[in-house]
This record gives C-alpha cells, sequence and structure tokens, in this order.
C-alpha cells in the first residue's frame, strides 16, 4: 500500500476493502476455473461416447459413475471450499455507512461523511 | 379413475395453496408498509435500507435467481434429457461463492460510499457521469420489460398447469370465454387470460404497496417452500422407484419416443367421446405385441365420426417401458373403444404448412400427396387431414414428408403448399439407442449433435456462474446486506441451499421418468405431476398441493423484483436524478406507487398476447445483460484506472457482439432466438469476452479519471495515529 499525499498534504493509502475484496475475488474466480477443469472432462471423458451395456451400468450410490465423479464429488468440494472461504478466507471488512444510514441516525451537514466513515478504523 | 380422482384432489389442494399463498404476500406487503413510515422513503422502497440480515439477503438472492425455470423448465429437461442434465447445471456447485463473492463485498461499499440505491446510481456516480446513468437505464429498461412479459407470461402457464382440473376454475374460465368472445385483443385462451389475471394483480399489488422489504419477505417464505418441497419429494421419489440403483439402471434400457400422426379409430361413431385429451392413451395392435401412444395435442372429435385423422401421437419405443404401462404399473389409464390404426413411417418428418387460398371451394381427403410451391425438388408432402379449400382465407395444415420410395400416388394438382415446417419423427440424436439417458451428450429431438455438447456444457459453466454475477437483478441485493459477516453467512447458507435444491432435483426427476411414462408430450407438467403421484401413495394431497405450488412461488418472486428495478429505474435514476432531484419525499412517494403499478399492469396488459419463445426471451435478456454490465462493473470496482469513456465503449460493445449472434442466427438457422454460435460456443460467452477486452482497451486509450474520483472510491485518509 503506497500512501501519497495530495495538494493539501493529507495523506491516503489503498482502501484495505478494495484491497481484500480484490484479492478475494481472484481467488474466487481461481476456485470456479478449477471447479470448471474438473467437472467438465471429467465428465466428457468417463460419461461421453462410451459404450452402455443397458440394464447393467456402472453406478456410485445409485448415479452414473461419471455423475458421481464429475459432479457430485466436485461439488461436495466445491462447498467445503465455500465453507472455507466464507468463515476463513473472507475478511470481515467494514463496508462504511450511505448518507441516508448517518440522517437516519440523526447525524446532520454530512458531506464528509461518506469519506469519514471510509477513513474509519478497522477499515 | 383413482388416478383422475387423485389429481382432482392434489389440484383443489393446490388452489387452497394458492389461496393461502397470496393472502399471505398480502399480509407481508401490510407490514412492509407500515417500515415505510418510519424509514427514508427511497431507501426503504427500493432497497430496504441497506439492512437485510442472513436468512433475507440468503434467500432472496436464492429464490430471485431460481426463477420459475428451475421447478417447470429444469425439471423438464432432466426428464428429456436424462443424467446429463447434472453437468448442464453442475456450475451451480459454484454459483453462490460467484456470484455474491466476486462483487459482493466491494460493490456494497462502493454503492454506500456514494449513496446508491439502483445500479444506475453505482455506474453514474462511480464515474460522476449522468449520460452513462441513462444509458444504464436505457440498457435496463429495455432487457427488463422483455423479461417481465415474459415472466408474466411463465406466471400465467403455470398457474394454468397447477389449476388444470380445478373445477371452479374450468367453469369461471368458461364464464370468461362468453364474456370476451369477439374481442380479438384477449385471445381463445380464457384460461390463460384468467390465470393471468390473477397472478398479475396479485404480484403488482404486493409489490406496490410493500416495495423491497415485501419482495424479500415474500422470496424468503417462498424460498423455504421450494427447498422443503424437494427434500420431501427426495425420498418418496427414490422409495417410490425403487432405489436410485434401479432408476439408472431403467433408465440405460429406455430410447427416446417416436413423435407424429396417426389415425384412430373409434369402436363406435356415436360414441360419447367428443375430444382426445393431450396425454390420453392409446393402444395399437401389431400383430402379436401391442404399441402403445400418448395423445401428444389435443384433438376434437366430429360427431357421427368413426375415423380421427391427423392425430397427434407420441409412441413409448422402449419395450420395458411398454411392458409395465400394458401391467398398469404406471399412471396411465388407456381410452376406452378408441385405438390407433395408422402412425407415422420412422423414416417421415411430421410438421405444417400453409395451403395457399384459391378461388375456388373444395376438399382435400385425408392422406393425399400435395407438391411444395417453388421447390424444384418436388419433395412430396401429405396432408393427414381433411381439408377444406377456404375461398380467400389461408389454412395452416398438419403435413408429412415421406420419403419418395414411401410415395407412390400421384401428386394432387389442386395447389401447393407453402412455408413448409417440419421435424422429425425420429429424435434427431440418441434415437433407437438405448442408454442415452445415463450418458452424455444426451438425446435430442432437434439437434444431431445431442443436447450437451462439449462446449455447451463449457458455456454453461460460464452461463450460470460468471453471467449471474452479471445480472442488475443480483447486484441490487448484493447493495442491500447490512455487513460483511452478513455477506459471509449468506454465501454459506445459499451454497447449502443450492446444494439441497439442485442435485435432489436431478435424482428426482430421473426417477420421475421411470414413474411416469410418456411426459415429452408436455414436460413442463412433470413436476406438479409427480407431486401429485408422490404424494397421493402417502394420503397426503395437501402436501402435493404444497409442492406444486413451489413453481409458481419461483416465478412469483422473480417476478416482483423485476418489476420494482424497473419502476426504480425509471423514479430514481430518470426522474430524481435528472428531472426534479429536489423532489419532496411525498412526491417520490406517489410516483413510486404509481410507475410500480403502471409498469406492472402495462406488462400484464402485453402478456395478454405474449410474444412466442418464452424460455429463448428468457436467456436472451439475462445473457444480454451479463454482456452490457459485468465488464464495466467489475473494472469500475477493481480498476482504479478504469474511466467512463471505457466503460461506455465496452459495455455497447458487448451489448452489440451479443446482440450480432442473435441477429446472425436469425438469417443463417431462420430464427433470432437460434442465435448463430460461433466456434460452437454460446453468445454470452463471445459477449462476455468483446466486453471485458473492448474495456481494457478502450481504457487504456483513453484519458485516466481524476484523482478525485480515484481517491474517493480506492483509497482512504492514512489515520493521524499511523503516520506517527
Amino acid at each position: 500500500m503506497e500512501p501519497y499525499s495530495n495538494s493539501s498534504s493529507e495523506e491516503f493509502e489503498l482502501d484495505p476493502v478494495f484491497l481484500n475484496s480484490r484479492r478475494e475475488a481472484c481467488v474466487i474466480f481461481g476456485v470456479w476455473f478449477l471447479c470448471m477443469i474438473w467437472a467438465v472432462p471429467v465428465s466428457y471423458m468417463m460419461g461421453y461416447g462410451r459404450e452402455i451395456v443397458p440394464g447393467n451400468v456402472p453406478t456410485v450410490f445409485g448415479m452414473p459413475t461419471w455423475i458421481f465423479w464429475g459432479i457430485v464429488c466436485p461439488w461436495l468440494v466445491a462447498d467445503v471450499i465455500t465453507t472455507w472461504l466464507c468463515f476463513r478466507f473472507i475478511k470481515n471488512d467494514d463496508l462504511g455507512v450511505a448518507p441516508e444510514e448517518l440522517a437516519q441516525a440523526g447525524d446532520a451537514g454530512n458531506e464528509t461523511a461518506t469519506d469519514e466513515s471510509v477513513a474509519k478504523e478497522g477499515v | 379413475m383413482s388416478h383422475l380422482f387423485i389429481l382432482a384432489e392434489g389440484s383443489n389442494a393446490a388452489l387452497i395453496t394458492f389461496t393461502i399463498y397470496t393472502l399471505a404476500v398480502f399480509g407481508i406487503a401490510a407490514l412492509s408498509n407500515r417500515l415505510l413510515k418510519s424509514k427514508s422513503f427511497m431507501s426503504e422502497y427500493f432497497l430496504g435500507s441497506r439492512g437485510l440480515g442472513v436468512w433475507a439477503f440468503a434467500l432472496t438472492f436464492a429464490a430471485t435467481s431460481s426463477s420459475g425455470g428451475s421447478f417447470t423448465g429444469f425439471p423438464a429437461k432432466i426428464y428429456t434429457h436424462g443424467w446429463v442434465l447434472a453437468l448442464w447445471i453442475g456450475s451451480y456447485m459454484v454459483v453462490p461463492i460467484c456470484t455474491m463473492g466476486l462483487i459482493g463485498k466491494r460493490l456494497n461499499q462502493v454503492a454506500r460510499a456514494s449513496g446508491a440505491i439502483t445500479i444506475p446510481d453505482v455506474l453514474r456516480d462511480r464515474f460522476n457521469s449522468a449520460r452513462f446513468g441513462l444509458l444504464t437505464v436505457v440498457l435496463i429498461v429495455f432487457f427488463m420489460s422483455f423479461n417481465l412479459v415474459a415472466q408474466f407470461k411463465a406466471g400465467a402457464l403455470i398457474l394454468k398447469v397447477l389449476l388444470n382440473d380445478v373445477e371452479i376454475f374450468k367453469s369461471f374460465s368458461l364464464s370468461v370465454a362468453e364474456w370476451t368472445s369477439g374481442v380479438g385483443f384477449f385471445g381463445s385462451d380464457s384460461q390463460y387470460l384468467v390465470c393471468l389475471l390473477f397472478f398479475g394483480v396479485a404480484v403488482i399489488a404486493y409489490t406496490t404497496y410493500g416495495g423491497f422489504h415485501a419482495v424479500v419477505w415474500t422470496d424468503v417464505m417462498q424460498g423455504v417452500v421450494m427447498v422443503v418441497g424437494v427434500l420431501i419429494l427426495l425420498p418418496l421419489a427414490i422409495n417410490a422407484v425403487g432405489g436410485l440403483d434401479r432408476a439408472t439402471q431403467e433408465m440405460s434400457k429406455m430410447t427416446p419416443p417416436m413423435r407424429g400422426y396417426g389415425v384412430v379409430q373409434l369402436d363406435d361413431s356415436t360414441s360419447e367421446i367428443a375430444q382426445l385429451d393431450k396425454e390420453d392413451w392409446l393402444k395399437m395392435s401389431d400383430g402379436d405385441s401391442m404399441r402403445v401412444f400418448r395423445v401428444a395435442s389435443s384433438k376434437t372429435i366430429e360427431p357421427g365420426t368413426s375415423m380421427v385423422y391427423g392425430v397427434e401421437l407420441l409412441e413409448i419405443t422402449t419395450p420395458s417401458e411398454v411392458e409395465r404401462i400394458l401391467a398398469g404399473e404406471t399412471p396411465s389409464e388407456f381410452v376406452d373403444g378408441a385405438t390407433v390404426t395408422r402412425f407415422s413411417d420412422p423414416d417421415a418428418r411430421y410438421g405444417k404448412a400453409v395451403l395457399p387460398a384459391g378461388k375456388d371451394k373444395g376438399a382435400l381427403e385425408p392422406y393425399t400427396n400435395i407438391p411444395i410451391d417453388g421447390d424444384e425438388d418436388q419433395r412430396v408432402i401429405t396432408t393427414v387431414t381433411r381439408v377444406v379449400f377456404p375461398i380467400d382465407d389461408m389454412v395452416t395444415i398438419p403435413i408429412e414428408i415421406r420419403p419418395s420410395r414411401l410415395t407412390t400416388e400421384p401428386l394432387s394438382e389442386a395447389r401447393a403448399v407453402v412455408n413448409v415446417s417440419t421435424k422429425s419423427v425420429k429424435y434427431a440424436s440418441g434415437a433407437d439407442t438405448p442408454g442415452v439417458y445415463v450418458s452424455g451428450p444426451g438425446p435430442s429431438a432437434t439437434d444431431s449433435v445431442g443436447f450437451l455438447s462439449l462446449s455447451v456444457a463449457i458455456s454453461f459453466f460460464f452461463m450460470w456462474a460468471i453471467s449471474g454475477s452479471g445480472q442488475p437483478s443480483n447486484m441490487v441485493r448484493l447493495m442491500a446486506f447490512k455487513d460483511a459477516m452478513t455477506l459471509r453467512r449468506a454465501i454459506f447458507t445459499v451454497a447449502l441451499y443450492y446444494t439441497c435444491i439442485y442435485v435432489p432435483l436431478v435424482f428426482i426427476f430421473c426417477c420421475a421418468r421411470v414413474l411416469v411414462p410418456g411426459m415429452e408430450a408436455e414436460p413442463d407438467r412433470i413436476m406438479p405431476e409427480i407431486a401429485v403421484y408422490l404424494t397421493s401413495g402417502i394420503g397426503a394431497a395437501w402436501l402435493g398441493g404444497l409442492l406444486i405450488a413451489a413453481p409458481f412461488a419461483a416465478v412469483m418472486s422473480t417476478v416482483d423484483s423485476f418489476l420494482l428495478m424497473i419502476s426504480s429505474a425509471m423514479v430514481r435514476d430518470i426522474y430524481q436524478r435528472n428531472i426534479n432531484p429536489n423532489a419532496s419525499e411525498g412526491t417520490i412517494k406517489k410516483l413510486s406507487y404509481l410507475c410500480t403499478l403502471i409498469v406492472g399492469s402495462a406488462a400484464m396488459i402485453v402478456a395478454i398476447n405474449p410474444p412466442d419463445f418464452l424460455q429463448d426471451i428468457i436467456v436472451y435478456v439475462g445473457s444480454g445483460l451479463a454482456a452490457c454490465f459485468l465488464a464495466p462493473v467489475v473494472f469500475l470496482l477493481y480498476w482504479p484506472r478504469s474511466n467512463v469513456h471505457g466503460s461506455v465503449i465496452g459495455m455497447l460493445a458487448g451489448f452489440s457482439a451479443h446482440f450480432s449472434m442473435y441477429a446472425t442466427g436469425a438469417f443463417v438457422n431462420d430464427s433470432f432466438f437460434r442465435p448463430y454460435r460461433l466456434l460452437d460456443f454460446d453468445p454470452i460467452i463471445i459477449g462476455l469476452f468483446v466486453s471485458f477486452t473492448v474495456t481494457y482497451l478502450a481504457t487504456l486509450a483513453t484519458p485516466a479519471p481524476s484523482q478525485e474520483l480515484v481517491r474517493k472510491y480506492f483509497y482512504r485518509k492514512v489515520k493521524a495515529d499511523s503516520q506517527a
């Protein structure tokens, strides 16, 4: 985070909410990509163009094998990763206060309220 | 008979459930309206005062995303194409984390920083450009208006399916038919009209009166109904079929049905049978064996007739399925006194053609051969019913195109048909092939490469997870949650919710394929059909009513959100921000009520004569919105260098690229709604690729944004103690 100054000699730094959100978005995009390169190729290789013997399809828990390994398995893994992301990885950032929320709380004349709220402790 | 009784009982339960629903949503709207009196009207009416907690946020997000399609179209697709639908819907494993996590936290923060209430608000304030705000309003109103009409139609159709066998509904519809007879605007389907009126009035009323909170709370109620319904159906379905493994093994023996025209002979021409109803069952003796058919389209029988020509039929082609139907192991009752004597040749095509107006009266007898006008090959077509020539009007006739080796009779000299439209009697992919329902790409009636090719599977992985992030209706909800903790818990909740909905739905409707055969004639009815079938087995028709109301709840929760989005775009983004920034809260309040009422009523009136291609419109709108909005929103949130020029150019480029795929489809595939697939990919992928690329390049090629804007949205003041 490189701080910089403006003409009034106030110092600014990159907003941690922005930095955290961007980092989280990159990881989430990676999870999506991982799930895609698991589900689609595995399903395609195990479930497409195979010789089927009617009445004798290999199954796992009653579903065709390729559905289990290509969809259900990554789905469960995705749920585990989602749980980890939600409770361990995504930061509990302060998202600030909207002008009408401040007005509701009785604060008047808060032209600079937004800046102040963004700069609050723990943002 | 017993099955008919069960159906009627289930339908009455649906009527009771619908009544309870309607009363409940009005109660919720009244409660929500009380909240409006205690808070800032605009923020409360359109955004719920940014105060949604975990359950409200999670379930409104999930319910809005799961439109009526999840409980009508999706089950119908599973039934029609088999296990491959698990791959089609597979990306829902990451939809919650993608659609809520990719932009949720940052979008909420940016909206709070500027006080934005709508998506155009966010775009306008982030770049300080009123024109950009107006452009986004135009795009949202353009897309959403189409979608609103389509969703109204979907709601009315679902309600019609639910109330199909309710006597009060039938008699009231007949009365409406008498009142509206002679008024062409109201169309010929009075049942649809009645359902549209009920559905429309209910949704418009509670949305107008209650605003965002009414929408959210009804979403919560509807979301709970949906998941409870699915979780009850799952064990019932698996138990009824004798285990999931048995369902899979039975499906592996199945071959797709054939569809075409047949001739039905009645035992007695004075029989009381006045109509062959859609989904009636018929037999045909074929030597030592018996063939089984289901009526695919209702056919009226003229008095004194003993042969009924041109009956559209569906033939069950799986031997084990035919055996079970004939043995009475499925809910199939055959029509007494009627048998099929002739059915389309498997190599033929069937469909419709136009017989142009002529100057003379006359008639063509059934199975007369007619040439095609202007066709040098002189392909032979055959009318399958008796056709009376009109004098000054055209008539659409049912036809078969038969291979020349099957037609030795001479051609009629009377006249030639035009505008021929036909489909193969057999499925284009998977016909006569056991195993297609348990493997990829799945059978398809129209596509010779099958239902889900590899490139289409990849496209759908993009479609649900990535383009879902670009839906303004989802984005608005991301601006409404209370804090980051709410977001984190809600993502987890929605992930569990989708796991409990979509995976079980695949299991349930694979079982349904075995339990209730022959639904290809009207696959959208499979949800109510299986709900009634399964719950009647345990003597709980009320439960069937609750379950078959789930799709109604789903489409309701989608319509109310879209309705509010359009009215917020008009009141907030056009009137308050561009015409009268100093409007009093009273004026805004009246305008908001009025606008929601007018927009809803207008959509309902247009939906009286809705466009065809319902599902296609929904897909076009969803993918079009993502192609327009996702790239600019992602860049404005995460790239300090992004500017208004790059965003506008990227947005228009995404719109154009996506639209051009559809426009090209109109020329190449003869239909706007059969888009051209560049490299076999769906238009959404082309639209997103163009939109992201152009936004990036155009941003770099145009001036950087002002330092003030960058500082406002990407920096914070360094605290005094940290400077020290």
